[in-house]
């Protein structure tokens, strides 16, 4: 089933282009489509519409009879969060902005360092070896299932309202995809690499270090991406929670006093963070899969 | 150099269905003589190599190599691949050094003879470049310095050049000639194609259809040095005729067995 949908994907028929070298009609709006400039217009235009109408649909500063901030207030709350004097005045969140930030981005690092630090070793061992297979992956897989949002109450209780709480948590999240991907990558070493480094007097660590861990390199850096979007997601979920400091803890905070310019703002805040750290691992696997790329070179 | 001595060597898979890939071969290959296995794809010539390589073990018979028991892999037996098998993220100078690096060598022992045999298959400007950016013909040379840079006994080719365009592998088997003239290791060169085995070996054994065996052994006394000039000679038909004639009564006989 998979096979032919993959070979018609594959074989498209003689006249018909590729969805994003379709001819459309002259070559003008072709070059606007394809020059980099233009791309970046070309993905505004929904962003920017949506804010313009949010901005255009409310009145006196506000949608829904009160509820939600148009995006003006929302901007200038974010500004006095980020640059406002600090202190207990009347609003607790002025020139908090930044600390929270890095409170998070710390717990998503702590916690995603030791997800990669459990989660690769273990993958590799599940993948290359029967016996790390037999051993870890049956435990692995019946706790798969129990949703991160689930392990909360048991983190509170063991770790209680504390970083060690959120990065327990976060820890947990990535650790899931991390140990999944790196194992497909391990179980998928080509036979004759494996048989090339034996033959050339390669020892059991040597053939697992030189051989098994780069060839699992793409599969790894998936699950390092997967993992650290839910290392995101589980910062955010324990500091509404079990931690009293973070973006998530803000969240929640500025819902309860009905702030939802500061809502909104933390969620921007929260997505670009994602972002940038996506960003971040996609240039360590630029770099450290650069020999895949050399071909195209 | 070695000497290698396959008594009964027989090899089943034990799959739902046992299947017999091997039936007792017999084969004596002297220092330094270069042996083709001739035969067609899937009838077990390949599973005879890895048996040599130690890649796999042999289920019944015994296999030695200058009177020792096969065992392990290991470099004593440089093993050449169909595909190249090259680790994709080692440059090429990497992958060359690969088998001295793993055997703890000191890199002043190695580092001369991997420039040498680098520049002996063409490759001495393209030390830094990765797998990726060479041509197969390219990378089978890459294949082929790593492995002499071990400075192997013997060296076991599966279908090195099966993969390779008409033209390339003409150069490659010159290359071959020219490397293996030099070195006078012990060859073992696992083909489908006819005029390959004539070429390059001193001896061409036409292996049967599964369950593999060794049908004849047919000495090739062409003169060295050999070159691919050679291909057109009436000495070189007249062996291309015989091996013909003895690949198909081999084809006969396992279309009957199977019948």
């Amino acid at each position: 089933m998979t096979d032919t949908s993959v070979k018609q994907a594959g074989s498209r028929p003689a006249g018909m282009a590729a969805p994003g070298s379709r001819a459309l009609g002259s070559t003008l709006p072709r070059i606007l489509v394809n020059s980099g400039l233009a791309q970046i217009v070309l993905a505004l235009i929904l962003p920017v519409a949506i804010v313009a109408i949010w901005q255009l649909a409310g009145t006196n500063g506000s949608l829904f009879g009160g509820v939600l901030p148009t995006p003006d207030r929302v901007v200038s709350a974010w500004w006095i969060w980020a640059f406002g004097p600090k202190g207990m005045g009347l609003n607790p969140y002025s020139g908090t902005w930044l600390a929270n930030v890095i409170f998070s981005t710390q717990r998503v690092a702590q916690g995603f360092l030791v997800a990669i630090l459990v989660g690769v070793p273990a993958g590799i061992w599940i993948g290359w070896s029967r016996l790390g297979a037999q051993i870890l992956d049956p435990t692995v897989q019946m706790l798969r299932p129990i949703p991160i949002t689930a392990w909360l109450p048991f983190s509170l209780a063991v770790f209680g309202i504390s970083g060690f709480s959120a990065i327990f948590l976060i820890a947990l999240g990535a650790f899931y995809p991390i140990v999944i991907n790196t194992t497909q990558g391990a179980r998928h070493v080509e036979r004759n690499l494996v048989r090339a480094a034996l033959m050339m007097g390669a020892g059991r660590f040597d053939i697992l270090r030189r051989v098994v861990l780069p060839a699992a390199l793409p599969s790894i850096f998936t699950g390092l991406r997967i993992g650290l979007g839910i290392g995101w997601t589980a910062v955010i979920v324990s500091e509404m929670i079990a931690v009293k400091s973070g973006l998530g803890y803000v969240l929640w905070d500025a819902y309860y006093v009905g702030r939802m310019d500061v809502v909104i703002a933390d969620m921007v805040s929260i997505g670009v963070m994602g972002l940038l750290s996506d960003q971040l691992i996609l240039l360590a696997e630029r770099w450290a899969l650069s020999w895949r790329l050399a071909g195209a070179r | 150099m070695a000497e290698i001595t396959l008594r009964q060597v027989a090899k089943t898979y034990f799959s739902a269905v046992p299947v017999r890939a091997l039936d007792s071969v017999d084969l004596d290959i002297a220092e330094g003589e270069f042996v083709a296995l001739l035969g067609p794809s899937g009838c077990g010539k390949s599973t005879l190599l890895n048996i040599l390589a130690g890649f796999e073990g042999a289920s019944e018979g015994s296999a030695l190599i200058d009177g020792g028991a096969i065992g392990k892999p290991g470099p004593d037996r440089g093993v050449v691949f169909q595909e190249a098998a090259l680790f994709p993220w080692l440059t090429v100078w990497e992958n060359v050094v690969f088998g001295p690096k793993m055997q703890g060598v000191p890199r002043s022992d190695y580092e001369d003879r991997a420039r040498e045999m680098l520049a002996t298959v063409g490759l001495k400007d393209f030390a830094q470049s990765y797998p990726a950016q060479l041509s197969g013909g390219m990378r089978q040379r890459v294949g082929i310095a790593r492995v002499l840079v071990m400075q192997p006994r013997a060296l076991l080719m599966d279908e090195p050049f099966g993969a390779l365009d008409a033209q390339t592998r003409m150069a490659m088997q010159e290359l071959l000639l020219t490397v293996w003239e030099k070195l006078n290791t012990t060859v073992v060169f696992v083909t489908h194609d006819i005029d390959e085995a004539i070429l390059l070996a001193d001896r061409v054994c036409v292996m049967t259809a599964r369950p593999a065996r060794i049908g004849r052994e047919i000495p090739i006394a062409l003169p060295r040095p050999r070159s691919i000039d050679d291909l057109t000679t009436p000495e070189f038909t007249r062996y291309k005729a015989e091996i013909m004639a003895e690949m198909r009564s081999a084809h006969r006989q396992a279309e009957t067995t199977a019948a």
